[in-house]
């Protein structure tokens, strides 16, 4: 099995202009292949299909939390509404200021193996596959790879050549 | 006062070794201006061209105090460095910064009083970049819990940290510099630099409260946040903190009495260092070393190894000697020239390889107007004494003229931007250049009462 075999296909993804309110509202509604509403994170592209970024609830909560916060030892002094009121000053930031650029993809031929691999080394949720044109085709989740190696550890004989 | 300007003692040709050495002495400095190359990296290939090109030989560079790296202020830097990465953990600024806002009452204005002064304390006492980079963060939380803009407390706190670290030997590279090369002690900065830094202080507290004064308000409620800060759970290391006071002290203690226990400071700083390391019980130093700031201290031994390299060829004299045909041995226009020059110097360009090229300089200047004199009767003569503390005053007060004058500035306007507020060249200019302009006056008419006509 390869990657273009477990991998979701992408339904939806945000532009690097999006703000951040926009962001969360797409997440927020996208459907999964699963029936599952709402994602944790999301691909960025460019007009032309290129992948520019990723952003996940991680980013989004950096990006609120004021940077000298995480700078330095300040958690304890904070004050009632705080969270609330730095929520609403970044909320027309876009997307472009705090997705993550360096994002790790694999091919859609990429063995099972390689993708586990990357998961684990880089700690990551969600790997972008591409094609040969290099345009995102769809999405690996760390779920969709455990659902694959439950199967094998549960004997189902259809999955039994990752 | 004037002196007979005596013949070069060492006759110098202006060979292809002059040439190239001025070259690559030129050149590097351009580019350290430029910005293009990082300057450590700058300094680092220039030095070995020195080398390789032999017109410094290795021996020279690593082992000959007047023409390369000046391992006092290296393992000063180092020393200070290794003391302060220690206590950091331990929450002791933060402490520092939210007891000085709670004393404020959450007053704007007191808080950016009362921050103006810690951090001129901090930054005579450590160093000014360290200062900067603990108290800034803590300095925006504060506007965020005021809802005021930060941008005046950040630039008041490089300005601040600029005229604090005049104060003393270890408050600003240039003075670790010059008290290297001109056998100055701690005690010597005491008496003839706070006196004045203490002024300036007051000075631009009034400047503050001027400018500031009718600006500056905040809400009942807004305060409150303030004063809900509990300061105490900055401490992260209570014990830590305690062992690194007492270090701290004794270091201070140290500096104090380095002239009377004949210790140099670097060897006052290696020691508060070594003591630390060992104190805070780490088996794994690894950490604690790699945060010292190579690339500043690499660059220091970079930049050493290239004025050595100009002062063998004689640049320097050439240099010191066009200065004394423009002075014409008068001690008094030399001493305004020269702190006029360096501020003015010191706001556009690093004043660290400024002050590392007027060091020679001024010592070649010296050797010309007292040719009988030599070692420490020449380097600490009385007349030359208050041209030592001109080019002090000027090189650590221009670092205000502009954004990128001292490096205690540029940190301050990375932080501003790294939390959403540019600061623009030309507002820090705004604030930061008439304050040079006053505070390098006020520092001429000292030098020139104190030295030339009170005589003490």
């Amino acid at each position: 099995m390869k990657a273009k075999d477990i991998m979701e296909k992408v339904k939806d993804y945000l532009s690097p202009d999006d703000t951040i309110r926009n962001a969360v509202n797409k997440m927020r509604v996208v459907k999964r292949d699963d029936g599952i509403v709402g994602v944790k994170g999301m691909i960025v592209l460019d007009n032309e299909g290129n992948i520019m970024g990723m952003v996940s609830v991680k980013d989004i909560l950096k990006a609120i939390i004021p940077f000298y916060m995480t700078m330095t030892e300040l958690g304890e002094f904070t004050w009632e509404g705080m969270l609330a009121e730095m929520t609403k000053k970044v909320a027309d930031k876009k997307v472009a200021e705090i997705m993550m650029k360096d994002v790790i993809t694999v091919s859609e031929d990429a063995p099972l193996m390689e993708c586990a691999d990357l998961i684990v080394k880089h700690n990551l949720q969600r790997v972008p596959v591409l094609n040969k044109e290099k345009k995102v085709v769809g999405i690996i989740y760390v779920r969709d790879l455990y659902n694959a190696i439950v199967k094998v550890l549960l004997d189902d004989k259809e999955v039994q050549n990752l | 006062m004037t002196h007979e300007v005596a013949a070069a003692s060492q006759p110098f040709v202006m060979d292809t070794t002059f040439w190239t050495a001025t070259t690559i002495f030129l050149i590097s400095y351009v580019v350290i201006i430029s910005e293009k190359v990082h300057k450590t990296v700058v300094a680092l290939f220039a030095a070995s061209l020195m080398l390789v090109l032999k017109i410094l030989s290795q021996y020279e560079a690593f082992h000959v105090e007047e023409l390369g790296v000046d391992w006092n202020v290296i393992f000063l830097l180092i020393g200070m460095m290794v003391i302060i990465n220690l206590m950091r953990p331990t929450g002791f600024f933060e402490y520092i910064a939210i007891k000085s806002a709670k004393a404020g009452k959450g007053d704007p204005m007191r808080i950016m009083i009362i921050f103006a002064v810690v951090t001129a304390v901090l930054s005579a006492l450590l160093d000014n970049v360290t200062t900067v980079l603990l108290l800034a963060p803590v300095t925006l939380l504060i506007a965020d819990a005021l809802e005021v803009d930060p941008i005046p407390f950040l630039i008041v706190e490089a300005i601040a940290s600029n005229i604090g670290g005049t104060a003393t030997l270890i408050g600003d590279p240039p003075n670790i510099m010059i008290a290297s090369k001109a056998k100055l002690n701690f005690m010597d900065f005491i008496y003839n630099l706070t006196p004045i830094v203490i002024v300036l202080m007051v000075v631009l507290l009034f400047v503050i409260k001027l400018v500031f004064g009718r600006k500056l308000k905040t809400r009942e409620e807004l305060k409150q946040r303030i004063m809900q800060m509990n300061e105490k759970e900055a401490i992260k290391d209570p014990l830590m903190l305690k062992k690194s006071l007492f270090v701290l002290g004794l270091v201070l203690v140290g500096f104090v009495f380095h002239g009377t226990l004949e210790l140099q400071p670097a060897t006052v700083a290696l020691f508060g260092a070594g003591l630390l390391l060992l104190l805070s019980g780490t088996h794994e130093p690894h950490h604690v070393l790699a945060e010292v700031e190579w690339p500043t201290i690499f660059f220091f031994i970079g930049l050493f190894i290239l004025v050595g390299g100009v002062v063998k060829v004689g640049l320097i004299k050439w240099m010191s000697l066009k200065m004394l045909a423009v002075t014409q041995g008068n001690l008094l226009a030399t001493s305004m020239i020269v702190m006029w020059f360096s501020a003015i110097a010191s706001a556009i360009v690093d004043n660290i390889p400024y002050v590392a090229t007027m060091n020679p300089l001024i010592i070649d200047m010296a050797k010309q107007m007292w040719p009988q004199e030599t070692g420490l009767a020449l380097l600490r003569h009385p007349d030359l004494m208050p041209i030592w503390w001109s080019l002090a005053l000027g090189a650590c007060l221009g670092g205000n003229g502009s954004p990128i004058g001292a490096s205690a500035n540029v940190i301050v306007v990375g932080m501003a931007e790294k939390a959403g507020q540019k600061i623009s060249f030309m507002r820090f200019v705004a604030y930061g250049f008439p304050i040079m302009l006053l505070t390098v006056f006020i520092s001429m008419i000292y030098v020139w009462l104190r030295y030339y006509v009170l005589n003490f």
